[in-house]
């Protein structure tokens, strides 16, 4: 009968068959769509393959078409062009932005939970909503942010059809969405013990010496995380663009973004095959900046 | 993407500690006695912080304002907040945006749509991925490590990266262009099981053993005692599913093409890709594809907020 001890063989192979059983469906899953299509990637990348007639191998063509033939991919280094002065005005954009609200509403004795909630409204709008009430907000003639610029004197220019203003328009919508960067850095900023301050107190340093020489520096983890996860996310942004400007990634393609270009290439013109290489080519991208960034900073501090 | 755990240098990375009674509001962070700032800077955040909230919702209220507006008072060269003729100035408040968009626009069939893929995707997701995280976290079972290895290892990888692969496998297994096909491929969350099974750890483990003594089986355990104790936890999984799944574009994009099976994303997508702009719609129907989540998200919002601010966020 049921006589034994825990921990014996029985309950052993019980446990066994419990844990491999309970994590069956997850791994399963996770083996039909991560796993398989992580090897299919890199499989169909070296094919020529347009999702009807099956996969016929061509080596590296993909990846020296996409790179190299300008003829057949004209807008490829385009869109990394794009993509990459994106990563490099958004992430600056919401991070400040972030960091400034964090630090005024840490000050605050009364409404803290008030301006949070506020601010990261923005974060919790789908993308779709968000491009949608921007493209109107932006609107050259009826848009509201013309009409405020208008109140202060300044003819606002037509913000996403003139190609030089569309990607800094595009970060000030990130700006806008600065709350993750806000929540997160008002987490840091709790974080920080307060006789550091004190200490600095007693030694006459003023509020901004304070700033530079404990708060700052003493957030360089949550700053090195926030500019990690923002960079890969701005690496792959598509959902804005793509209801902004739809196939046509706006006007001389400004809002080309690297995803953008990949989805239209995949899906509008049939080339699933350049369109792996492409995901390839961001994968790997991702790793490296993720890597990059790694090394870059020393690992001073244990997160 | 989702992304490493935690900022908060002291705190360990793990969702609200747990309390047997979700309904109280336990003081997760315990409040550090605040330095206070002299009143004139507290003064000069509070001005500073009401411009940024303005900013914030401007565009919100703009949305909704615009969504009661009659056409021909939509294009007006000064912005009239409220809905009134542009002529006369009278009040010309109109729900027909609503209707226009939820019949003609395909918005009444998108809000079902999404309606049943919240409904399907968030519970069996919970479950999947909690059977998981529980066992990742209480049951030894061999090559427990690399199972779970694995699983972390997906959080690393860029879903845009796997997209047309994973919309091959989809259409293979008979689920392309179907709400099926919407919600089977993301039924496991790589980054929620990591999750959960960082809360299952924190679970004393009496418990259990008591319940082994009574005879309780693992998946017994698992339902009964586990499952209960985890409500914290699975409540910051649901909300931010939620969130995440309802917002979603680009997969239902990728693998939907029959405009009956749009999404409310989808389908806000189309309407604004419209060749003639038609504001007064376009915002209507932002404001239905938008008011669920914005509506979770004010009741909810300590949960949210300190959970995301404690879990990092998945984006």
């Amino acid at each position: 009968m049921n006589g034994v001890r825990p921990g014996s063989r029985h309950r052993r192979r019980r446990d066994a068959l419990a844990g491999l059983a309970f994590t069956a469906p997850a791994m399963l899953h996770t083996l039909v769509f991560m796993l398989v299509p992580a090897g299919a990637a890199l499989y169909f990348s070296f094919t020529e393959w347009d999702m009807i007639s099956p996969a016929r191998w061509v080596g590296l063509r993909n990846y020296r078409e996409i790179l190299f033939d300008s003829d057949l991919y004209p807008d490829f280094w385009k869109s990394i062009r794009v993509t990459a002065l994106y990563a490099l005005l958004s992430v600056p954009a919401s991070l400040v932005t972030g960091f400034v609200q964090a630090y005024l509403i840490d000050l605050l004795r009364r409404g803290q939970a008030f301006y949070r909630l506020v601010l990261y409204l923005p974060v919790i709008t789908a993308e779709a909503a968000v491009a949608a009430i921007w493209k109107w907000l932006y609107d050259p003639r009826f848009g509201l942010v013309n009409a405020g610029l208008g109140v202060l004197g300044v003819r606002g220019p037509d913000w996403l059809g003139t190609p030089g203003v569309v990607v800094p328009a595009l970060a000030l919508i990130a700006a806008w969405q600065s709350g993750t960067a806000m929540l997160i850095f008002l987490a840091g900023l709790k974080g920080i013990p307060r006789t550091y301050y004190e200490a600095a107190e007693v030694d006459g340093a003023n509020r901004w010496q304070q700033l530079g020489r404990i708060t700052l520096p003493l957030l360089r983890p949550t700053t090195f995380y926030l500019v990690v996860t923002g960079v890969i996310a701005a690496l792959q942004v598509f959902g804005i663009v793509y209801v902004l400007f739809g196939g046509n990634a706006g006007p001389e393609r400004s809002g080309l973004s690297y995803v953008l270009h990949l989805y239209l290439f995949g899906y509008r013109n049939g080339a699933m095959g350049a369109a792996s290489a492409m995901s390839v080519v961001l994968f790997v991208t991702v790793l490296l900046v993720t890597v990059a960034q790694f090394r870059l900073i020393p690992r001073q501090y244990e997160g | 993407m989702s992304a490493a755990k935690t900022v908060d240098a002291g705190a360990p990375a793990v969702v609200p500690a747990p309390s047997a009674d979700a309904g109280t509001r336990t003081p997760v962070r315990r409040r550090r006695r605040r330095r206070n700032a002299p009143i004139p800077l507290r003064l000069t955040a509070h001005v500073l912080l009401i411009g940024g909230a303005v900013v914030a919702l401007a565009p919100f209220v703009w949305m909704v304002a615009t969504s009661f507006k009659q056409p021909q008072d939509v294009f007006t060269p000064t912005p009239h907040l409220l809905p009134t003729d542009a002529r006369t100035g009278q009040w010309a408040g109109t729900f027909a945006n609503y209707l226009q968009v939820l019949d003609l626009g395909g918005f009444a069939v998108a809000l079902l749509n999404s309606v049943i893929v919240a409904v399907v995707l968030i519970p069996g997701k919970l479950l999947l991925d909690a059977l998981a995280a529980y066992a990742f976290a209480r049951i030894p079972f061999p090559g427990r490590n690399a199972l779970f290895l694995v699983v972390l290892a997906t959080i690393m990888v860029p879903g845009i990266a796997l997209l047309i692969p994973k919309v091959f496998v989809t259409q293979e297994l008979g689920m392309g262009d179907s709400l099926t096909g919407v919600i089977v491929p993301s039924l496991v969350s790589a980054f929620d099981i990591f999750l959960l099974r960082q809360f299952f750890l924190t679970l004393p483990g009496e418990l259990e053993e008591a319940a082994t003594i009574d005879g309780a089986g693992r998946l017994r355990i698992f339902w009964s005692v586990a499952l209960p104790l985890a409500k914290p936890a699975l409540a910051v999984v649901t909300i931010t599913s939620f969130i995440f799944h309802w917002n979603e574009l680009l997969w239902p994009l990728v693998i939907l093409s029959d405009q009956d099976k749009y999404t409310l994303p989808l389908a806000l997508q189309a309407l604004a890709a419209g060749r003639v702009a038609q504001p007064h719609l376009v915002m209507a129907g932002a404001v239905i594809a938008v008011m669920p989540v914005v509506g979770i998200f004010l009741v909810f919002q300590r949960r949210i907020l300190d959970g995301i601010q404690l879990t990092g966020l998945k984006s």
